[in-house]
């Protein structure tokens, strides 16, 4: 039983929602990460606000736009034929959820993204997709892109009576997409991620490579084209590793191993993006 | 808005029940504590272990990630809804017959999740397998034996 006592409420809308947030509040989505930790006294609200009869549920496109609600969960992802089309990286992303088809039915893509937790798979991929945060307040609507919305381990540019209700993509559809983790046992938090976006095939375009749970927030690789080899890409992902000044230690790797290992997963993400599945040798 | 003691009414193994429950209480602490449904185990509390495995309006989930509370007006399955009384299903069976379980900790969240993958994916490679059961931890048969028995049922279960 979780320790500390708090009124639990279930909008049925975002306005109801917002109006009930304030600096003591938790906002539960999927509930994977916030029930254990309140139920380990270490997120103590007063009050529990539980969006998922708020009606975030939806995944839409519209005007090369997708946009995926709060509360949808990854196990909604995989089932999207939208995200399969125009969202593949996302779709990758989702599939390798830790925790079983439990995990994929009750955690949230917005819950991951409002948790910001630097170890997360969801915030790298955010950031490489140039997402966008839809947040409500009582002052209305905003948007904040993905790489201005991680402040910092477990801080986001939303504010105590700020709400997460939707997050935006713009369709990448055309593009192709690496997604690489390494996570030393099957049910751990990955250790270091990579994400990678290449322009069409033509060899020309652009190119956005995206290091998750390597520092406090995303980290993304400058200066490499599409149709960079890939000893520039490793060469570009040390040097971004090098101007990192807060890698990510935890219980699982020290900051070291996480930069040591970055270049590496780079380059097999980047490995997946260009070369078609069917040509390649795993 | 809710606090402390509220009532809660779920269809539980298809059988309208009502409890009084607190707010701060997990679904699977209501389901063994009010319900007396003592199939769904705690084991870990973080949503790692998979012992609390039940299904929510059909979805299989970690029934310690939920409060209670939410669960309102959903139908909940448990291991004791599996059983058509003492006839076991044709999983369960195979789960006795593979010698798939020892202290029995793991296995109602075992056959749920086993039971998950064959709705999907009726003949399940051994990988597949693995996967399927990659969110609940057993700590006696190092798993092989669990691998066999979905198998089992896959080749054994009768397909519509």
């Amino acid at each position: 039983m979780i320790p500390s006592a708090f009124d639990y409420a279930s909008p049925v809308s975002v306005a109801q929602a917002v109006g009930l947030l304030g600096e003591r509040s938790l906002v539960l989505s999927g509930g994977t990460w916030a029930v254990p930790e309140m139920n380990r006294g270490e997120a103590r609200p007063t009050v529990v606000v539980d969006l998922r009869r708020a009606g975030l549920n939806r995944i839409t496109l519209s005007g090369g736009t997708v946009r995926i609600g709060t509360t949808c969960t990854y196990a909604d992802l995989l089932a999207s034929d939208v995200v399969a089309r125009h969202l593949p990286l996302l779709r990758a992303m989702a599939a390798g959820i830790t925790g079983g088809q439990q995990i994929l039915n009750q955690g949230t893509l917005g819950g991951s993204v409002a948790a910001a937790r630097p170890s997360s798979d969801a915030l790298a991929v955010m950031v490489a997709l140039g997402g966008r945060a839809v947040v409500a307040s009582a002052d209305g609507e905003r948007r904040v892109k993905a790489r201005d919305f991680f402040r910092g381990p477990r801080r986001t540019a939303l504010g105590d009576r700020d709400l997460l209700v939707a997050l935006e993509f713009p369709t990448a559809a055309g593009l192709r997409s690496g997604y690489v983790k390494l996570k030393h046992g099957q049910s751990s938090w990955p250790i270091t991620t990579a994400a990678v976006l290449l322009g069409p095939l033509d060899g020309q375009g652009q190119a956005m490579v995206v290091l998750g749970a390597l520092a406090g927030t995303p980290v993304v690789v400058g200066g490499i084209r599409a149709d960079s080899p890939v000893t520039e890409v490793e060469l570009a992902t040390r040097q971004a590793v090098d101007s990192v000044s807060d890698l990510w230690t935890d219980v699982l790797a020290p900051a070291d191993y996480r930069a040591a290992v970055a270049p590496v997963l780079a380059v097999r993400a980047w490995r997946k993006a260009a070369v078609p599945a069917e040509g390649r040798r795993s | 808005m809710s606090h402390e003691q509220s009532q809660l009414t779920i269809r539980l193994n298809g059988c309208l029940r009502t409890a009084p429950v607190d707010c701060r209480m997990l679904l699977v602490e209501a389901l063994r504590d009010r319900f007396g449904v003592t199939g769904p185990k705690v084991g870990c509390a973080t949503g790692d272990c998979g012992a609390c495995t039940v299904t929510v309006d059909g979805a299989v989930t970690k029934s310690c990630l939920e409060l209670a509370v939410a669960a309102e007006g959903t139908s909940v399955v448990t291991l004791e809804g599996l059983a058509d009384g003492a006839e076991l299903t044709c999983l369960q069976r195979a789960f006795w017959d593979e010698y798939a379980f020892q202290c029995g900790f793991c296995l109602s969240g075992m056959l749920f999740a086993a039971q998950d993958l064959l709705s999907r994916t009726p003949h399940p490679t051994d990988a597949e397998v693995r996967l399927a059961i990659s969110g609940n931890l057993c700590r006696c048969t190092g798993y092989d034996t669990i691998v066999l028995a979905v198998r089992r049922a896959a080749e054994t279960r009768p397909h519509s």
